[in-house]
């Protein structure tokens, strides 16, 4: 009995030592790829945002309208987020219109959300602290002949081990003086997260 | 007689000017479309070697078939996988785009996922994001 005791009394002082040591174990932090597939969880991430960027940005490249005429200006409008979980769809719009305007073949034109921003700003030059000639002037805007928008869905499906998720991502480039709809594509994506 | 001679003269300069260039080396410096360069290319499973790099952990998945065009000022790709596996593969890829100084002409792309069934073939595609791209890698790498 006392043998027992004194084996387990001098095992205390050893895991004494493994928890202190668990409990002081710093986290490691490290850059990664940010072009690398993440899989963390099946929520949409950022691999989803670049390869619907990336998916749309080369498709519309090819449409006639940008193949053809000379540098069309687009307008970006918002993409409605139809899905259950929160995305910044923003954030998607905005990847897609840096990849268009450093292709150089599309130009941008302020788009509602900055237009607030725009007129203030010509509204100030256009005080007196300002030289008269060089100042922005009223009225020199150009409007955009295509308007970009879009929604995203998706199809979530679980069971008791199983977790699908179906997302979709619908693109699409209107004439603003005729209305036609000049180009459009989808893009989607399908994860399946499976426990145990 | 004159008549007779003239259509065969035709006939064996059109068989001789068909047979002057291999199908898919018809443009100096481009194999099915794809520029090569000053690369010795004689055949398509040569193309594919030149053009997909492996990155990372190595696929059992190839690229069998590689062709290109041009959609406005930029190229086109259309390449063909293969798992002749009899397991699904999962892969990633990427395409890298060079421009005429042999530098990268776009950032790099994201990896694309990318599931093979058992004993099957993919067709993956792109076209270039800009016109600096004169040139491209496919680059594979496995997700398994």
């Amino acid at each position: 009995m006392n043998a027992i005791l004194r084996t387990r009394l001098a095992l205390l002082p050893l895991l004494a030592a493994a928890v202190l040591i668990a409990g002081c174990a710093k986290p490691t932090t490290r850059y990664g790829d940010a072009r690398a597939t993440e899989t963390v969880t099946n929520t949409f991430g950022s691999t989803d945002l670049q390869l619907i960027a990336e998916s749309m940005t080369r498709s519309m490249l090819q449409t006639s309208v940008i193949v053809s005429s000379g540098l069309p200006i687009v307008t970006v409008q918002d993409v409605r987020n139809k899905t259950s979980e929160y995305i910044d769809t923003r954030s998607i719009t905005d990847t897609i219109r840096v990849e268009l305007q450093k292709s150089g073949k599309v130009r941008f034109a302020v788009d509602a959300n900055a237009m607030n921003q725009q007129a203030e700003e010509i509204k100030r030059q256009q005080g007196e602290l300002y030289a008269k000639e060089q100042a922005a002037q009223k009225g020199r805007m150009v409007g955009a002949q295509y308007r970009m928008e879009g929604t995203i869905t998706s199809i979530v499906k679980e069971v008791k081990n199983i977790k699908d998720v179906y997302y979709k991502f619908n693109l699409q480039l209107w004439n603003i003086q005729n209305g036609l709809l000049e180009w459009t594509d989808e893009k989607e994506i399908r994860k399946t997260t499976t426990k145990g | 007689m004159n008549l007779k001679w003239t259509i065969a003269a035709l006939l064996a300069g059109a068989l001789v000017s068909g047979c002057a260039t291999k199908k898919g080396f018809e443009k100096p410096g481009f194999a099915f479309g794809c520029p090569i360069g000053e690369a010795k290319v004689s055949s398509m499973d040569d193309l594919v070697k030149l053009k997909t790099v492996s990155e990372g952990k190595r696929t059992t998945i190839l690229a069998t078939e590689m062709r290109c065009s041009n959609s406005g000022d930029l190229i086109k790709i259309d390449a063909n996988l293969n798992n002749d596996s009899s397991t699904v593969k999962r892969i990633a890829y990427k395409f890298r785009w060079i421009d005429r100084e042999g530098m990268r002409a776009w950032e790099e792309e994201v990896w694309k996922p990318l599931l093979l069934y058992e004993n099957s073939n993919l067709s993956v595609n792109s076209i270039a994001p800009t016109n600096k791209a004169v040139d491209f890698r496919l680059i594979l790498r496995s997700q398994e």
